[in-house]
C-alpha cells in the first residue's frame, strides 16, 4: 500500500477500448483508447471512471441508491425535502457558508431525486476536483437539517404543488405516472400536500440516516481527472458512512394499469400522454427499442412528426420516449393540440405505433440507428454529457459500457429485430391520459 | 481569409456573405449555422409573426429539395438541428461529427434558398396557430409578452415573436415570400462555424454553397424603443394558480460597455447563492425569484421577476424591492462579485469543450456586437467587474422608485 496525502493507493480495475469517436474519425496526437476504471472501494462506495485528454473540466457525480420508493407512504413529498435540505447546514458550515465554500471553487452543481436515487453532480476545473469532492461528502455524511429550513422546505414543496397547476406538461406526466407504474414506483417528487403537511425536521434525518450510506452511493467521475487520487480520496472521505443493511439495489415491480383518463382544465390546448411496459436498459432487445423508438419519433424525418404535424399540421410538439426504473422500462408517446383536434390526434399517434409493425423499411432503419450513433459522438464532446452515460451505465449495468459497444449493438439490430419486438410488446393494452378542457371520445366508447 | 489574435478566422464572399469560423483543436464534431439578422421587431404590425413563420417555412422546400427529403438529409447526418426566432435575428443551425459538416453546410444553404412552397402554406399555418395555443397556456410566456407589451408601447418590441392568431390567421404565401426575398440575402446573413473544423475547407465549402446568392440591400434601419419604463401592465386571469410579478428598470443595452456590470448585479441579486434565494426564497416567500436583463441591441431592462401564491404576492413585491433598495444603498460586496466570477470560470471552460455551444455564443455575439468574443476575452470581461465598477453602474442604471411593474394571474395586483 502506498501512502499519499489523500488517502492510501486502491489498486483499480481497468478496460481499454477504441475512443467512441475513433470509429468515425481520427486525429493524429490523440488517443485513440479509452481507458474505464471500475471498482468497490473498500468503504463501500462503487466507483467508476473515464479520465478523457483536452478536457477543461472535471464532472462527478454522486447517486445515493434510495429514492421516492423508500417514502413512508404517509410522507409522499419527503424524499425531495431530503435533497432540498441536505445542502442547508453541516457540522462545519452553516447553509450559506456551504454554499460560498462551493462558490469559491466556482463548482456548478445540480442535483435531483428519482424513483430509485437521488443524484448530486458537479462540474468544476480540474484544480478543484479534490475540494468539491471533499465538500459534496461533508454535505453528504454530515448534513445537520436545521429546523427552520426544513419548515421552509415544506412550505415550498406545497408552493410548487400549486406551481405544478400551471404546467400541463409537468401536471399530465404526474397524473399518468400511478397508472403507469403503480403505487409506489409511479410516485411524483413533489408529494402530495397531505404528505408534506406530516413532514418533520426528525423524518428528514431519519430518511437520511436509514438511506445514506457508502454501501448505497455510487460515485463516477470523467474528464480531467487522476482517477487513483480521486478514488483514494473518496475512500478516506467516505469510510465508516452509514449503516445499511439494504444496498439499495432492489428491483421494484411495475404495476400497470391500461385505461383512459381525463382530467379536466380549462386550457388553450389538450395535452395527451400514452404509455405502455418496454424492455430494462440491460434487455438484449433495448437497442432494438431504441432504434424502434428513433423511427417513431427520433427526428423530424420521424414516424409521428412527419404524420402527426407536417401532414396534417395538428400539433407544434409530438414526441416518443422512453423511461427506466432498473429492471423495467415504459415507452412513452405525448403530444399536445386543440381540443378539437384532440381525436384525430390520438388516432393517429396509435396509428402510427401499429403500422411500425408492419412497413419499417431499411431507410428508417438505418437513419435511426445513425441518429443515436452519430448523436453520441458529438454529445460526446460535452464532459458532463459523459458522465450522465456513465452514471446511467453504473446504475442499470452495475459496469461501465464503452460507448462503442453499445454503438455496436445499435449497428446491429435488424428490420426482422424490429418486428419481433413489436410483436412481443403489444400496444392493445395502454395506458391513455388527457388533460384539457374536453375528455377523448375514444372509439370504443 | 483573415486570421485574428484571438483564434478566429474571417473571410467575406464576393457577395457579401460573411463567415466566421473559430477551429477547435480538441473536439470530435462541428456545429455551423446561418444568422439571419432579421426578427419579430423588424417587422410591420400587420405581418407580426412572419419571421417565425419564414423559419417554419424554411425547412418546407427549395428548388432542390421538399420537406421530406430535408429532414431526411439532416437526419441521416444523425444532426442534432433545429432553428429559432427572436425579437432580433432568426438563426438555423445542425450540430454533426466532423466528416459532415460540408452535407450539412449544403442542407442549410439550400434551406436559406427556400421557395415557400405555396402547397405547405396552410398546413404549416396550422402548426403555428398550435405553437400559439401551446404558448398561451405558458404563464412565463404570458408574462415576458406582457412585459414587452407594457413598456415597449406602440413599438415592434411589444409584439410576440409567433405572432397572433389573427395576424399569422390573416398572413398570406406571397406576402411570406416577398418577406423572405428582401431579408434572407448576403447583406443580411452570417455563416458561422465551430469546432474540429480547417477554415479554408469551411470557405471552399461556402463558396460552392453559397457563392452565387444575389447581393441585396440590409433591411431597414430600426427605431429606438421609446424610454418607458414606468407604469403598470396588470392582467388578471384565473387560468393560472400563481401569480407572475416582474418589477421592471431601465438597464443598458446589449451593446453598452456597462452591460457585463449589470449582469454581475442581477447574478448577486437574483441568480445562484444570492442575494433573493436567500432573503426571499429561503424565507418562504415564493420557490422561483430571479433578477436579469433583456437587452436588445439599442435598449435594455433590468427585471426582477418571480412567481408566487396570489396570497404571497404582496409579500414578494416587498421583499424583492427591500433587496433592491439595500442593494441600490450599499452596492455589492468583493465576495459577492467573486463568487459570480468563479462560477462564470467554470462555465466558459464548459462552454469551450462543446462546437454547439460556441456557435451559439458565436451567434448572438456576432448579431449585437458585430464580432465573435472569444472565451478568454469573455471572461476578461467579467473579471473587469468590481464593487467600485457596479456602484457607478447604480448610479448610471439607479434601480430606484420609478420603475415599472407586471403582474399576471388570479390576483387584482397592484391595486391602483
Amino acid at each position: 500500500m502506498i501512502l499519499a496525502p489523500w488517502g492510501p493507493f486502491i489498486p483499480l480495475k481497468r478496460f481499454e477500448v477504441m475512443a467512441f469517436w475513433a470509429q468515425s474519425s481520427y486525429k493524429a496526437g490523440m488517443s485513440a483508447l479509452e481507458a474505464y476504471y471500475h471498482e468497490r472501494l473498500p468503504c463501500g462506495v462503487e466507483f467508476a471512471a473515464l479520465p478523457l485528454e483536452g478536457r477543461r473540466t472535471t464532472s462527478f457525480g454522486v447517486r445515493v441508491l434510495s429514492g421516492l420508493v423508500d417514502e413512508p407512504e404517509d410522507r409522499l413529498g419527503l424524499a425531495r425535502i431530503v435533497e432540498e435540505t441536505i445542502g442547508k447546514g453541516t457540522k462545519k458550515h452553516g447553509a450559506q457558508e456551504l454554499s460560498d465554500a462551493f462558490d469559491a471553487i466556482g463548482a456548478q452543481r445540480s442535483s435531483g431525486v428519482g424513483r430509485e436515487s437521488f443524484v448530486f453532480r458537479c462540474s468544476c476545473l480540474p484544480e478543484f476536483t479534490d475540494e468539491a469532492l471533499s465538500l459534496h461528502a461533508e454535505m453528504l455524511t454530515t448534513p445537520t437539517y436545521p429546523d427552520d429550513y426544513c419548515k421552509v422546505a415544506v412550505d415550498l414543496g406545497l408552493q410548487e404543488l400549486t406551481a405544478l397547476e400551471d404546467d400541463p406538461q409537468g401536471l399530465t406526466g404526474k397524473l399518468i405516472a400511478p397508472s403507469a407504474y403503480g403505487k409506489r414506483l409511479g410516485r411524483h417528487e413533489l408529494g402530495t400536500a397531505e404528505g408534506l403537511g406530516r413532514i418533520s425536521r426528525d423524518d428528514i434525518a431519519d430518511f437520511w440516516q436509514r438511506n445514506f450510506a457508502a454501501n448505497r452511493m455510487q460515485i463516477t467521475v470523467v474528464g480531467a481527472v487522476d482517477v487513483e487520487k480521486f478514488a483514494a480520496r473518496i475512500n478516506s472521505l467516505f469510510e465508516g458512512f452509514g449503516d445499511s443493511d439494504n444496498n439499495g439495489r432492489r428491483e421494484y415491480e411495475v404495476e400497470f394499469s391500461p385505461g383512459i383518463q381525463h382530467h379536466h382544465k380549462e386550457l388553450e390546448q389538450q395535452h395527451i400522454l400514452l404509455c405502455w411496459p418496454g424492455v430494462n436498459v440491460t434487455n438484449e432487445a433495448y437497442p432494438v427499442e431504441r432504434v424502434a423508438l428513433g423511427i417513431l419519433g427520433g427526428g423530424m424525418s420521424s414516424r409521428l412528426f412527419t404524420e402527426v404535424r407536417e401532414k396534417q399540421g395538428l400539433v407544434y410538439w409530438v414526441g416518443a420516449w422512453d423511461e427506466h426504473p432498473r429492471g423495467a422500462g415504459m415507452i412513452f408517446m405525448g403530444a399536445s393540440t386543440t381540443p378539437d383536434r384532440c381525436d384525430q390526434t390520438i388516432n393517429t399517434l396509435l396509428r402510427e405505433v401499429e403500422r411500425m409493425e408492419q412497413d419499417v423499411t431499411e431507410e428508417e432503419l438505418n437513419r435511426a440507428k445513425v441518429g443515436i450513433i452519430a448523436k453520441s459522438q458529438t454529445h460526446g464532446d460535452i464532459t458532463r454529457a459523459k458522465l450522465s452515460e456513465l452514471s446511467g451505465d453504473l446504475f442499470h449495468y452495475g459496469r461501465p459500457v464503452p460507448t462503442s459497444e453499445k454503438n455496436e449493438r445499435i449497428a446491429a439490430v435488424t428490420i426482422k429485430d424490429i418486428q419481433q419486438y413489436l410483436s412481443k410488446h403489444p400496444r392493445k393494452r395502454l395506458c391513455i391520459q388527457t388533460l384539457g378542457p374536453r375528455a377523448w371520445e375514444s372509439p370504443a366508447d | 481569409m483573415v486570421s485574428s489574435d484571438n483564434g478566429f478566422v474571417e473571410h467575406t464572399l464576393a457577395n457579401g456573405l460573411r463567415i466566421v469560423i473559430e477551429p477547435m483543436s480538441e473536439v470530435q464534431s462541428a456545429a455551423g449555422g446561418f444568422l439571419v439578422q432579421t426578427g419579430s421587431r423588424d417587422e410591420t404590425p400587420e405581418l407580426a409573426g412572419v419571421s417565425h413563420f419564414l423559419e417554419h417555412m424554411c425547412f418546407k422546400g427549395t428548388t432542390k429539395r421538399g420537406w421530406e427529403e430535408i429532414t431526411v438529409e439532416f437526419d441521416n447526418m444523425g444532426s442534432t438541428y433545429n432553428a429559432y426566432t427572436s425579437k432580433e435575428r432568426t438563426v438555423f443551425f445542425g450540430w454533426v461529427r466532423v466528416e459532415d459538416l460540408e452535407k450539412q453546410i449544403e442542407l442549410l444553404a439550400d434551406m436559406m434558398q427556400s421557395v415557400v412552397p405555396p402547397e405547405e402554406f396552410e398546413m404549416e399555418k396550422k402548426v403555428i396557430l398550435e405553437e400559439i395555443a401551446m404558448s398561451d397556456d405558458s404563464i412565463e410566456r404570458r408574462v415576458y409578452d406582457l412585459i414587452h407589451e407594457t413598456f415597449y408601447p406602440r413599438h415592434s418590441l411589444s409584439w410576440p415573436v409567433l405572432g397572433t392568431a389573427d395576424t399569422v390567421g390573416s398572413m398570406t404565401r406571397d406576402q411570406l415570400f416577398d418577406y423572405f426575398q428582401s431579408r434572407y440575402h448576403p447583406a443580411n446573413m452570417v455563416l458561422i462555424v465551430a469546432g474540429a473544423v480547417a477554415p479554408e475547407d469551411v470557405i471552399t465549402m461556402a463558396e460552392r454553397t453559397c457563392g452565387e446568392w444575389k447581393p441585396r440591400s440590409p433591411r431597414p434601419g430600426r427605431l429606438k424603443p421609446p424610454f418607458a419604463k414606468q407604469g403598470v401592465g396588470k392582467f388578471v386571469t384565473d387560468r393560472f394558480q400563481q401569480q407572475a410579478v416582474g418589477l421592471i428598470y431601465p438597464a443598458p443595452s446589449a451593446t453598452h460597455p456597462d452591460r457585463e456590470n449589470g449582469d454581475v448585479l442581477a447574478a448577486v441579486l437574483g441568480g445562484q447563492n444570492s442575494r433573493f434565494f436567500w432573503n426571499i426564497v429561503q424565507a418562504g416567500i415564493a420557490p422561483h425569484v430571479a433578477a436579469g436583463r433583456l437587452d436588445y441591441c439599442d435598449d435594455g431592462m433590468m427585471i426582477a421577476f418571480g412567481f408566487a401564491e396570489p396570497s404571497k404576492v404582496e409579500a414578494l413585491a416587498d421583499a424583492m424591492r427591500k433587496e433592491i433598495d439595500k442593494i441600490s444603498a450599499d452596492g455589492v460586496t468583493e465576495e459577492e462579485v467573486q463568487r459570480v466570477k468563479n462560477r462564470t470560470r467554470t462555465a466558459l471552460a464548459t462552454e469551450s469543450e462543446a462546437p454547439y455551444y460556441r456557435l451559439m455564443q458565436m451567434i448572438h455575439d456576432i448579431d449585437v456586437l458585430g464580432r465573435p468574443r472569444s472565451v478568454t476575452e469573455r471572461l476578461a470581461d467579467v473579471d473587469a467587474v468590481t464593487p467600485s465598477s457596479i456602484r457607478s453602474y447604480l448610479e448610471a442604471w439607479p434601480l430606484g422608485d420609478a420603475m415599472g411593474v407586471a403582474s399576471l394571474g388570479p390576483c387584482e395586483w397592484p391595486n391602483q
